[in-house]
């Protein structure tokens, strides 16, 4: 069937249209870092009372996450905890958060309109080459991360992820756009959709708790300097992120969300290269690195529950595991020949 | 990592759900390790969790080359490539095993050490499951309120009654209880669920162990074959017909499934225009076949990404190319060579392929020889052969002839697409090109070449694997087992009663304990069924209702 260039076109548009929004909200939460409402005064009011509370109360989610819930710990919410509507909470957070978040949810539904439109355009899955592959995980990762902005209120990592999210998507529009098309026929199978999808969410899952991963060890590192006694408590940049612990579970929560996706990708990669190979695993270069990435990701969910190895040890592993995983995408899929070279980017 | 001492529960790979146990054991902590204790040390550390963490790490390490070094399983001409570009170093990596990285016995050491390790960790979890299984949940505590989650409120009925219908709605829920001996002044009930989590990181484990024995089984009772074929040949399945036959170590030629094939016709289409012209669209290779000889014939249309499955094994599409016909006559007019000849692409793009045609005289040293170039879509660029198209829509070769001996009865084994010139002389200074229908007469009366039209060939892969679907289902599992212990969470849930301080009616605390919360949500799930449990009261008026008390103040005396 030949590519619609009417949904090609409005694809590129809604893409750069996204690619402007998001860059709106970058700067809308960067403005909230010098402009806004420092999140630790507000703690601090509660950080008292709550002290004795915490000590006993560690298994108590996230709620230190949530201002409005911390404040509330001198009565701690036994029963049906009226949280505030996170539309309310966004608003109560001020101006800056509020354009911010609105930005960042109205570029991930252009985003999305961009990928559907893709879709349309070559009647097939929007992912079969690098540029659709990585406008397709930044939109996952940009929608992930809308649902943690409202879940667990993390505007402070909005500069951060967005940011993240703005450099992929602008280095893949500029660096490897390519053109609406058909695929080669080896690509021409139903599970293109199940195994890259799978692999899209995994990784836009992976990218953003990378994202988190790093700020912890800022977090975890000026944590350190004030019980040496090197750094002032509440200073600057830092007092706005999370505490190093709540990035900690934070993190952890969103690899176990992103590992058994990126299992069910490899499974289903396996099904795939057994139907259109004759084998469903040859250890072909991409699928090394998928098993290298799966295995240092694994490490990292054990290494949390060794002595000696939680906190930043354990980031570093997850970090480590991204790192391959960035490795696989942009090395080993396009420098080195495999079975899986269709990145088309080759130049 | 030589921390022997470390206590137990925190050196296993299973910590991440044991956390779920409320009662840890405390381990071998400070006992001496006796004088022939070694080799219990030795397994100690083996299944230690730092052993596990280390061997994954070398797992993931020792992968790396494999990916980077051409390796024989995958790609065996790159290796032939490597040693004729790197002479110095490839002996050096041969050595270490580098070309063949995940057959190699240092590879298969790190895996065998990691399952060892993970068997000697999960297999006494196993037990200990069972036993959990077999034992209630622990009694009540007696001050809830120092629980990480807890709450109170005051009920109209008598602290035994109270306990009852809290039990009734724990039991409701599939939570396991444990009341206390009938007879006693303490009311209360302990509730506990969320044992799946343990069973799912088992299964992770265990299935992990079934996809490699899965794996092992492909290797010792499957195998591959490799046969090109080309339009209108056929081909019956024994090693003799086969172009390479890679049998597992407990097969024989002679477990070969006895199927004929042959193939009809090979359809490639290609984009005809625009900026991916050229790019291919479709494959089809339609072939006839038949389960054993004899038997009802069947045809079938292989594409890539859909295999014909005949006798439990599976035929794969996995390359092309063209098979330009050569026929060749030798200087006193008798037919030497009749045939299509495979030719091997040198650009997956253009289908610019080489091959050679080798005809025999009929006396020694009366050999003719042929290197040739064939372009599917012919095109002379500065008098370069070149092809602009992968369909052979203007198909051409371009021919240099060799007169002499091919050393074809010297009995050392020679490949189909080289051509061994040292013996051999050129008739002609400059290649010929030829185009379908074109006879070539060669000078000095040595004969001639027609390029009589062009065929296609396919390359297949004829692969059986006993251990797939094993490793599927494991594979399933072990996803079924990661979600289990990743979203399942142990818990447990006491309720406590005391007479209330008026006289009449009781106080009841309900109090939540998890270790493994690791996706979150049992802070609301225990508020959800602390308002269950005193909602459920029968006259629970405005102030009889659920009232939020500060965990650290509540006095279960008052």
């Amino acid at each position: 069937m030949p590519v619609n260039l009417g949904f090609a076109t409005a694809s590129n548009d809604f893409l750069i249209a996204a690619l402007l929004i998001y860059s709106l909200a970058v700067l809308a939460f960067a403005g909230n870092y010098a402009f806004g409402r420092p999140r630790r005064k507000e703690e601090a009011k509660a950080a008292a009372p709550a002290a004795q509370l915490a000590t006993v109360g560690g298994g108590s989610a996230l709620a230190g996450g949530e201002p409005s819930a911390t404040a509330a710990a001198p009565v701690p919410p036994a029963f049906p905890a009226p949280r505030p509507g996170a539309f309310r909470a966004i608003r109560e957070a001020g101006p800056w958060v509020t354009a911010a978040v609105s930005f960042s949810a109205l570029g991930a539904l252009v985003h999305l309109a961009a990928v559907v439109c893709r879709g349309l355009a070559v009647h097939r899955a929007p992912w079969g080459n690098m540029y659709e592959f990585i406008t397709a995980l930044t939109c996952v990762a940009a929608i992930f991360f809308c649902y943690v902005l409202v879940r667990f209120r993390a505007w402070a990592l909005g500069v951060f992820v967005m940011g993240a999210v703005v450099i992929a998507l602008g280095l893949a529009e500029t660096l490897i756009y390519t053109p609406a098309g058909p695929l080669v026929p080896a690509l021409q199978s139903y599970w293109l959709s199940i195994h890259v999808t799978a692999m899209t969410l995994a990784t836009g899952i992976f990218f953003v708790a990378a994202v988190l991963g790093i700020m912890y060890l800022v977090a975890e590192r000026y944590r350190k300097r004030v019980e040496a006694g090197k750094a002032k408590p509440g200073n600057g940049l830092i007092a706005r992120i999370p505490s190093a612990a709540q990035l900690d579970k934070l993190t952890y929560r969103t690899v176990v969300f992103g590992f058994p996706v990126w299992t069910f990708g490899v499974i289903a990669g396996a099904i795939w290269a057994d139907q259109a190979w004759g084998r469903y695993w040859g250890w072909d270069p991409v699928e090394t690195w998928a098993f290298i990435t799966w295995v240092i990701y694994a490490a990292y969910l054990h290494a949390r529950a060794t002595a000696g190895w939680r906190g930043a040890r354990a980031h570093y592993i997850q970090l480590l595991g991204f790192a391959s995983l960035v490795t696989n995408m942009l090395v080993v899929q396009v420098f080195i020949t495999g079975m899986h070279s269709y990145a088309g980017v080759s130049g | 990592m030589t921390d022997v001492h470390a206590p137990q529960s925190e050196s296993q790979p299973g910590s991440v759900a044991a956390e779920g146990a409320a009662g840890r054991l405390p381990g071998g902590a400070g006992r001496p390790a006796p004088s022939a204790g070694w080799l219990r040390w030795g397994w100690r550390q083996l299944t230690s969790m730092r052993t596990a963490l280390v061997l994954l790490f070398l797992l993931a390490l020792g992968s790396i080359p494999g990916s980077i070094l051409p390796q024989e399983g995958t790609d065996a001409g790159a290796v032939q490539q490597y040693y004729v570009s790197h002479p110095g170093l490839a002996p050096w990596l041969n050595r270490l095993d580098l070309f063949n990285v995940f057959a190699s016995p240092w590879f298969a050491a790190i895996y065998l050490l990691l399952f060892a390790s993970l068997v000697g960790c999960v297999v006494p979890r196993c037990f200990k499951l069972v036993g959990t299984a077999r034992t209630p949940p622990p009694r009540a505590p007696r001050n809830l309120a120092r629980l990480p989650h807890s709450s109170s409120y005051a009920s109209a009925l008598p602290p035994e009654a109270a306990v009852a219908r809290a039990a009734e709605i724990l039991g409701g829920q599939r939570f396991r209880l444990r009341r206390p001996d009938a007879g006693g002044t303490d009311y209360w009930v302990s509730a506990e669920k969320g044992y799946l989590r343990e069973v799912g990181n088992l299964l992770f484990h265990l299935a992990l162990l079934g996809v490699l024995l899965s794996i092992a089984a492909g290797g010792l009772f499957g195998y591959k074959a490799d046969k090109l074929l080309v339009e209108g040949q056929s081909f019956a399945d024994t090693t003799s017909a086969l172009d390479e036959f890679h049998p597992g170590r407990l097969v024989s030629g002679s477990d070969l499934p006895p199927f004929t094939m042959t193939l009809n016709k090979f359809t490639a289409t290609y984009i005809q225009s625009g900026q991916s012209l050229g790019q291919p669209e479709n494959f089809n290779a339609n072939v006839s076949y038949a389960s054993s000889p004899g038997a009802k014939p069947g045809t079938y249309n292989i594409r890539i990404n859909d295999p014909l499955s005949v006798d439990s094994l599976k035929v794969y599409l996995i390359g092309h190319g063209y098979a330009p016909e050569f026929k060749v006559t030798s200087a006193d007019g008798s037919v030497t060579y009749n045939a299509a000849t495979p030719f091997i692409p040198a650009s997956t793009s253009t289908f610019l392929s080489d091959g050679v045609v080798k005809a025999p005289g009929a006396a020694t040293g009366t050999d003719l020889g042929f290197m040739g170039v064939f372009v599917p879509t012919a095109i002379s660029n500065n008098g370069t052969l070149e092809s602009i198209f992968p369909a052979a829509d203007d198909p051409a070769v371009s021919l240099i002839a060799y007169y002499g001996n091919l050393g074809l009865n010297d009995g050392v084994p020679q490949s189909v697409y080289q051509l061994d010139t040292t013996r051999m002389t050129k008739l002609s200074a400059a290649p010929h090109l030829l185009t379908p229908g074109q006879t070539w007469t060669l000078p000095n009366g040595k004969g001639s070449v027609t390029f009589v039209g062009v065929k296609q060939w396919v390359s297949l892969a004829i692969t059986y694997d006993p251990g797939q679907v094993p490793a599927l289902v494991c594979g399933m599992l072990a996803l079924a087992g990661l979600l289990l212990s990743f979203f399942v969470r142990r818990r447990r849930v006491f309720v406590r009663a005391v007479p209330a301080a008026s006289g009449t009616g009781s106080v009841v605390t309900v109090g939540g304990l998890t270790r493994s919360d690791a996706s979150g949500g049992f802070e609301e799930e225990f508020t959800e069924l602390a308002a269950e449990i005193a909602a459920a009261e029968p006259n629970a008026g405005p102030n009889a209702g659920p009232t939020a008390e500060p965990s650290n103040k509540s006095e279960p005396g008052a």
